[in-house]
């Protein structure tokens, strides 16, 4: 329990670290006060204050009014503040819900992020199920002949799929089944579950297939190895059958890579999914992210990026859980 | 005896039984294993080398200007006077695909290089002071590592520009906690072995130490993840590119991709979308393969014995 | 006689590898009746491992077998050619070296246990722990019940041991190979395995193969004791035959090795000089040639064939122990210094008595 409780110390200490990173980062780098009022911020409002300028017409089509504007969102955005407070700020905000409002649009953030974020764990959902189907039973037939040709083949398949990069393979299916074979729909539709689902089959996969041929790499060697060892000779001897041996002795052992990684996939999961959803043009929380950060609109930028980095570690953590659970001599130890 | 299979016993075993004859399977030592680096390796390298030197000598190999529209007609197939066709501005494709790999592979190369001199640097620090350091840039690592590669590098561009030097550089930034990560391990591992203690015994200072003993060996494995990690740099320009998010000026594989990947440039002429896509599967799958050959190269070679 | 239970002639078993046929056993015949132990004794890459393993059908498939191997009348190797499924862990089954990698890490003994009476005897899941908890008590591990649900890890050397030994009894096997199945263990404990082993034995009428490389081991225990080396058999006698009228020097070296009590303090143990040969490369003649201080000349070039010294003793040498052949070759290498193989004579000397 204590161990619990100090995990769960760890993880709020991480994401607090995570968020003021992307905080700091977005109020360092960028110039939020830019993407509020536009051009107007390049004016020197401090100097027209103080009666220093007074044709400002030349710059970019201002006009001394817009001053008022800049003075207003400084209070509103409470630009003026010192960063940790800001910062303090908006954690606040967060812990209630509040994600801040769109720059652009002034939307808030909050209703963005619902509205986006099913969809993108649909897909990645989807993309996982895909991911397990394929490489769990294609492993184990490798493994079961290991070296000879069928296994082989699957190897350097899998070292190929690896190879392309998923924007690519995207690419690659939608000329196929949308363009050519026109077997899927071209853009996401989201009448019913079943329109959604079928929608998402071809970015699902894209994501799905490499990970699939990394989970087969793992889930294979793991196999084979666990099949070496002398308990699995003990139960042959045993006289156990060869499928009872690989279902009910080797293939537990041999999932401890595979489920470590699967947590760890979680970012390649994600990274992968802002690419599917542009490439197919799901509107789902990574495009939001990229046409977000394209524009400049911190606040969606901000938050879509907690939302993400957040659930990461969560998984992550989730994972190590499983993990223990798995393997009853780290469970012991922990 | 015969060596015929009717008199064997055996057969019906599991896959994990049959270990390959290399293996000693009487109780005797070991037979010791000498590993190459294989016929796969040269032609990887060979690739790689091809691409590399077609990139850099770019302005003055004997090919079309890649800028220049109307080379030959709009969207044409691949045929004699344009090898890999042209795209929908009537520019030549093959000299695309050539200087398309100009900043991909500068961009895979520096930001590499980036990763591995801090992320090396940090990472070995980390392993080698332990205590506080170690915590304090442990943790760093794993706060930068909650942030998904490409969302990382995403707020990084967006935020600082989209040129050349800031592209490479937000990749090396992304590169820099998993290169960490294994550093910090390579040097925790060896940092535990005799020869760490005998340098110390001897009087010599931590920096001469982590200088002189530990980074060659530490070096060795990174080396062949410079291969590895080149692949996937590029992987992530592309990444960007595609989503509009890498150099504006000029133009990458990624980039060549996106503006390829129109549904009605795919249904006029796939292959502007295919070719770079093939370019650069080529180029990831080399820099794999050459990448993994090494690190194996390299791993036997350090445990001494093969197989057994 | 009545017909044996086990029935082995001639049996060959190599290994297709890259540097050409290893011969891990080259021609080992024995007949073992009800209830009797066997004891195959030799140094590691001798081929009893592989004898064993033959006899229970754990070979890879790379190799290549050949000889007769009969199990109460039924042919083994057909059986094993047409993948029959309750034979092994049945009526044959086998104990191996090292109780903590027999086990399978990640599941708790009781099921281990269970395993063979589900999938052979098709008990129910309740009858088959209740039946393993029995088998525990048997084999005399305290708190059974507590130890069918915990872990290989959470157990001591010794237990593990037991607990492989019960899973391997689970079906009231008839014949039971035992590989080594002390080695692992701390010497306090090997006794208490190999006593259990014997009572085991003789509660149900087993048939006993005990492997190993101590002839101490089997002094007490087995019925008949089978030498080997390097693939071949050197020796082959009741017990107290090999003991009392020793014949091959191997079996003499290896009877040195063994340090007794009586021996005074401070005294050098007997190891045999070199080592084993190289299975795939053997040469032609008797491949103890090297390391025999009996070495006469046609040792090195012609290969003795296992021959019936009387009923029940069969030994393969060219200048056997206690014969006049054997006492002229080993004076004569006395004579020179060094054996025809080059062997120098002076490392068979020890500090106690004159044993050269």
């Amino acid at each position: 329990m204590i161990v619990l409780a100090r995990r769960l110390a760890q993880l709020v200490a991480v994401v607090l670290a995570v968020t003021f990173l992307a905080f700091t980062a977005m109020n360092t780098l960028g110039d939020p006060l830019f993407n509020v009022v536009g051009f107007v911020a390049a004016v020197d409002c401090d100097a027209v204050e103080a009666g220093e300028i007074e044709d400002i017409s030349g710059q970019g089509g201002t006009t001394l009014g817009d001053c008022a504007v800049v003075a207003e969102a400084r209070e509103e955005f409470h630009l003026n503040e010192p960063l940790p407070i800001r910062y303090g700020r908006w954690v606040g905000d967060l812990i209630r819900g509040d994600f801040g409002t769109s720059f652009k649009n002034r939307m808030p953030v909050s209703t963005v992020l619902a509205d986006r974020l099913p969809k993108s764990l649909l897909l990645m959902g989807m993309a996982e199920v895909f991911a397990v189907a394929l490489s769990v039973p294609w492993a184990i037939a490798a493994a079961y002949r290991a070296n000879r040709a069928m296994d082989r083949a699957s190897t350097i398949g899998a070292f190929g799929m690896l190879a392309l990069p998923n924007f690519a393979l995207g690419v690659i299916l939608f000329y196929f089944f949308v363009v050519k074979w026109q077997i899927f729909p071209s853009r996401f539709e989201d009448d019913n579950l079943a329109l959604r689902l079928k929608s998402l089959v071809l970015p699902a996969l894209t994501l799905g297939m490499p990970l699939a041929a990394t989970y087969f790499r793992l889930l294979r060697t793991d196999l084979i190895t666990t099949l070496q060892e002398d308990f699995v000779v003990m139960a042959k001897a045993k006289g156990l059958s060869n499928r009872w041996i690989m279902f009910r002795h080797a293939l537990r052992p041999s999932l401890f890579s595979m489920v470590t990684v699967f947590g760890l996939n979680t970012a390649a999961l994600i990274g992968g999914a802002l690419i599917v959803e542009q490439v197919f043009s799901i509107p789902g929380l990574g495009r939001a992210l990229v046409e977000a950060s394209i524009r400049d609109d911190y606040p969606v930028v901000l938050g879509a990026t907690v939302v993400i980095a957040t659930g990461f570690v969560i998984i992550n953590f989730a994972v190590d859980l499983a993990y223990s659970y798995l393997d009853p001599r780290v469970r012991r130890e922990s | 005896m015969s060596p015929e299979p009717a008199g064997q016993m055996g057969r019906g075993s599991l896959a994990g039984m049959d270990t390959p004859p290399q293996v000693d399977p009487a109780e005797q030592f070991g037979v010791v294993v000498a590993r190459r680096l294989g016929f796969g390796f040269w032609i990887a390298a060979a690739w790689i080398i091809i691409i590399v030197a077609a990139a850099a000598l770019a302005p003055w190999l004997p090919i079309a200007d890649p800028n220049e529209t109307g080379v030959g007609g709009r969207m044409d197939g691949p045929g004699w006077s344009n090898w890999f066709g042209t795209d929908n501005n009537g520019r030549d494709m093959f000299a695309r695909t050539i200087w398309g790999a100009r900043v991909s592979l500068i961009v895979g190369f520096f930001s590499v290089l980036l990763g591995i001199c801090v992320g090396g640097t940090l990472g070995m620090i980390a392993g080698y002071f332990r205590g506080i350091v170690d915590r304090i840039i442990s943790f760093s690592v794993f706060v930068l590592l909650a942030y998904p590669g490409l969302v990382l590098a995403l707020l990084i561009v967006g935020l600082a520009g989209q040129t050349l030097p800031i592209v490479a550089m937000t990749l090396g930034i992304v590169a820099i906690a998993p290169i960490a990560r294994l550093s910090r391990a390579t040097t925790l591992a060896y940092s535990e072995r005799e020869f760490v203690a005998a340098a110390r015994v001897l009087g010599a200072t931590d920096r001469r130490i982590m200088v002189r003993e530990l980074l060659p060996n530490v070096l060795i494995p990174m080396g062949a993840l410079t291969l590895l990690g080149m692949a996937i740099t590029i992987v992530a320009e592309g990444g960007l590119a595609f989503l509009g998010l890498s150099v504006e000026e000029g133009f990458s594989w990624g980039k060549m991709i996106v503006l390829g990947s129109s549904p009605r440039t795919l249904r006029e002429g796939p292959w502007v979308a295919m070719f770079p896509i093939g370019a650069m599967f080529v180029t990831v799958l080399a820099l794999n393969f050459a990448g993994d050959r090494l690190r194996e190269y390299f791993d036997v070679r350090e445990l001494g014995i093969g197989a057994a | 006689m009545a017909t044996p239970l086990l029935s082995v002639t001639d049996l060959q078993v190599g290994f297709a590898t890259e540097r050409g046929l290893l011969r891990a056993v080259d021609g080992v015949s024995f007949d073992l009746a009800e209830g009797q132990t066997l004891g195959i004794v030799g140094e590691s890459g001798s081929g009893k491992s592989v004898t064993a393993k033959t006899l229970m059908n754990l070979l890879p498939s790379y190799a290549r077998v050949e000889g007769s191997v009969m199990f109460d009348g039924r042919d083994v190797r057909a059986m094993a050619a047409e993948r029959e499924r309750h034979f092994w862990g049945v009526e044959m089954t086998m104990v191996f070296q090292d109780p903590m990698t027999s086990l399978n890490p990640v599941k708790k003994v009781g099921e281990q246990i269970a395993e063979s009476l589900r999938v052979h005897l098709k008990r129910s899941r309740r009858e088959a722990r209740d039946d393993a908890g029995d088998l525990l008590q048997q084999v005399g591990v305290p708190e059974s019940k507590k130890r069918l649900t915990q872990y290989p890890h959470e157990l001591s050397g010794g237990l593990r041991q037991r607990v492989v030994i019960a899973m391997a009894l689970a079906c009231s096997p008839r014949l039971l190979i035992a590989d080594e199945p002390t080695t692992a263990l701390d010497v306090t404990v090997q006794k208490h395995i190999l006593d259990l082993l014997d009572e085991l034995r003789e509660e149900r009428g087993m048939a006993m193969i005990l492997i190993t490389h101590d002839l101490g081991v089997v002094k007490g225990r087995a019925d008949q004791i089978m030498v080997m080396y390097a693939g071949r058999t050197m020796e082959q006698a009741d017990t107290a035959t090999l003991f009392s009228e020793m014949r091959h020097p191997y079996t003499e070296a290896l009877l040195e090795t063994i340090p007794r009590v009586d021996m005074a303090s401070h005294s050098r143990l007997v190891p045999i000089p070199g080592s084993p040969p190289d299975a795939v490369d053997l040469g032609q003649g008797c491949p103890f040639a090297e390391r025999c201080r009996y070495c006469s000349a046609s040792c090195l070039i012609d290969q003795p064939s296992l021959e019936q010294h009387r009923q029940g003793h069969a030994c393969a040498c060219h200048a056997p122990v206690g014969t006049d052949a054997g006492a002229a070759a080993h004076a004569a290498n006395h004579e020179t210094g060094v054996t025809p193989a080059g062997l120098d004579m002076g490392t068979f000397a020890t500090a106690v008595g004159e044993k050269t």
